[in-house]
């Protein structure tokens, strides 16, 4: 990746009403990359994408637009194109002139503008839809709209704040793919907000992980997934088993009472550290042959997969496997070196990755997302 | 919904007999007297000879058009501008408007008189600085001041819950597509505000165009509106009330037309707010 930054956020912090929301932040972006801001509501996400925007100003801090600082450049002058969380099409305005708004602005002759809608109307799959208004259409439409209002304008880089989130699942995953297939044939910037952590695996070149105001980490969606940095991190992402353990020499690990090999190293000599193991990467063996023993707690059907709890001396592992296993079994676990992964201790040590209040997380969880405002 | 039950009308009675008592028998009343003569037969005498009044009809209807510009050039800039201030100041302002329409109508327009007079305020202080008197009271200026005292809470009020609602990311959507301060103005708040403008236009002109009192205290009996028509001839007595409900008549049609032709404008935008 020897591209060029297209925008670059530079010690910026934003506090509203004495409240802190971005915290020094820090971020670069390159030019043509599908980059995702992840994380909680109140992360800061969208406050983010509203600097680069233009819709709100930091108080400490620079945005930098192609090496040129464009802090106080008002919105309407930036070469980066919105799309809001609810579309904000215009209502009195049919599909053809809110894809036009922008060109008309800027002045455009009639002719490129006509071209220049229908092409764009055609990328998102809504070629006869010119004449339609706005609130004959289902919300996968207006998204498209939307879509198409705003890149008709060529913008750089595109800001898309949770543009997803309104829609079902089915349509949300074919969105997810005609978003990236757009983005490639487009070949500009896309800087997508989420906090769904599975829409930002899939789509993303590099995903950033935000929290209270900071970054935790920034990669590509496997280093996210394989190297989170610390506890909020792997716990945001996908399911983890995170218990304490030390690191007794590199490549040497102690945790829940038994010491197995890894293939970390770089910490002092018996350094207290965060184990993470993702529940698909421990086997259930005969107890024999386990390096660790447990009773199992529970057990739920998935369809692709069970997913049960077992009791580690205490702590509650969730583990993922194919074959079934009844409550009260006891069983005997089988952990890789490389399922093994280290973490500094850090703010979050601690507050993630135990299962015991496995039930009432899975019903927080099963529970619509609130929409960030 | 289309069939209600015996119930809703039940609950609905009053309000239909009151409305039958209050709103539909004076109309057929009005009717009956504008296409009668004194003796009670059919004419169309009365309709016939309302031409010798189209002098009161053009001038109202003028009045009335110019009060409604004024109210509208007035009131628009003052809605905008109070929903830019914070939530507190804005119901302060708001109460501000209302304030005057707390008092009788009949006095706010009298206490115009003490402003305007020869002797008021106005004149008594310029007086003090030398110049002076200006002729202020009994002139079509004065009339029109009056209008649009009395009605511009009604074109301020519509415009302002309209515009308070406008949906803070259109303007934002509207900033991020390149429009300036002017090209925000004309295709977004402007289009998405005129259903307020249209009911603020229809709530001043439609009590403009037929008001009697304002001309006669502000404006010295010299201009007959039409208002001030229709009164004088009930004042003149029962012998007269066909030839005033005939005027009211046409008055009330060229309303109902004026309103059809404001609702035709704001059809787009899902019907009149008031």
């Amino acid at each position: 990746m020897q591209k060029e930054n297209i925008v670059e956020l530079k010690d910026i912090s934003v506090a509203f009403d004495n409240e802190t929301v971005l915290d020094n932040l820090n971020l670069q972006i390159k030019d043509k990359e599908f980059i995702t801001l992840l994380g909680p509501s109140g992360c800061g996400k969208t406050t983010t994408l509203r600097l680069i925007a233009g819709f709100l100003e930091p108080n400490n801090g620079d945005v930098v637009f192609e090496g040129k600082k464009i802090n106080g450049v008002p919105a309407f002058k930036r070469q980066v194109n919105t799309i809001f969380q609810r579309y904000a099409l215009f209502p009195y305005l049919n599909v053809y002139e809110n894809v036009a708004f922008g060109l008309r602005v800027k002045k455009m002759r009639e002719a490129e503008i006509k071209e220049k809608v229908t092409e764009m109307l055609k990328l998102v799959n809504l070629s006869g839809f010119e004449k339609r208004s706005i609130d004959t259409l289902s919300g996968g439409q207006q998204q498209r709209v939307a879509i198409a209002r705003a890149i008709a304008n060529h913008p750089k880089v595109l800001l898309l704040d949770e543009p997803l989130a309104a829609l079902d699942l089915k349509l949300r995953k074919d969105m997810q793919k005609e978003l990236k297939k757009i983005q490639q044939q487009l070949g500009i910037t896309f800087i997508f907000v989420t906090h769904d952590q599975e829409e930002a695996l899939t789509m993303s070149d590099r995903v950033v992980v935000m929290d209270g105001g900071k970054i935790q980490q920034v990669g590509t969606p496997q280093d996210i997934y394989n190297e989170p940095k610390n506890a909020f991190v792997a716990d945001f992402i996908g399911e983890s088993n995170i218990v304490d353990g030390v690191m007794l020499k590199d490549y040497y690990v102690e945790f829940s009472g038994s010491k197995f090999e890894c293939l970390d190293k770089g910490f002092s000599p018996n350094e207290a550290v965060d184990v993470v193991v993702r529940p698909e990467d421990v086997d259930i063996v005969p107890i024999e042959q386990g390096m660790l023993t447990g009773i199992v707690t529970s057990v739920s059907f998935l369809g692709v997969h069970y997913e049960i709890i077992v009791d580690i001396g205490g702590f509650k592992w969730m583990i993922q496997t194919t074959d079934e296993h009844f409550v009260d079994d006891k069983v005997g676990l089988y952990i890789e070196p490389d399922a093994i992964h280290i973490m500094k201790k850090s703010e979050y040590s601690g507050l993630y990755g135990d299962y015991s209040s496995y039930s009432e997380e899975h019903d927080l969880l099963s529970e619509p997302l609130e929409v960030e405002e | 919904m289309n069939k209600k039950s015996f119930g809703n009308r039940l609950i609905a009675s009053p309000y239909i007999v009151w409305a039958a008592i209050f709103i539909i028998v004076p109309l057929v009343i009005m009717v009956y007297f504008a296409l009668t003569d004194a003796s009670g037969t059919f004419t169309l005498q009365n309709l016939a000879s309302l031409g010798r009044y189209k002098k009161a009809f053009a001038i109202s209807i003028l009045y009335a058009i110019i009060a409604t510009v004024i109210t509208l050039l007035l009131a628009y800039p003052m809605a905008y501008f109070m929903t830019k201030l914070k939530v507190s100041s804005q119901k302060m302002i708001m109460m501000i408007v209302m304030l005057p329409m707390w008092m009788n109508f009949l006095i706010r327009t009298y206490s115009w008189i003490t402003i305007l007079a020869n002797t008021g305020i106005i004149n008594t202080f310029l007086a003090k600085l030398g110049i002076g008197p200006l002729k202020l009271i009994n002139t079509p200026g004065a009339v029109i001041l009056g209008m649009v005292y009395d009605f511009i809470p009604y074109m301020i009020l519509p415009i302002y819950s309209v515009m308070s609602k406008i949906d803070n990311s259109l303007l934002e959507a509207s900033d991020d597509l390149g429009a300036n301060a002017f090209n925000k103005f004309k295709k977004v708040i402007f289009p998405l505000s005129r259903p307020g403008v249209i009911s603020g236009i229809t709530m001043v002109f439609v009590p403009s165009v037929s008001t009697f009192y304002i001309s006669q205290k502000l404006g010295g009996n010299k201009t007959m509106l039409v208002g001030d028509t229709i009164e004088y001839f009930f004042n003149l007595g029962p012998d007269y009330y066909n030839i005033a409900s005939s005027i009211s008549l046409i008055l009330m049609i060229l309303i109902m037309i004026s309103l059809f032709v404001m609702n035709k404008f704001s059809d787009d935008d899902g019907g009149v707010v008031i």
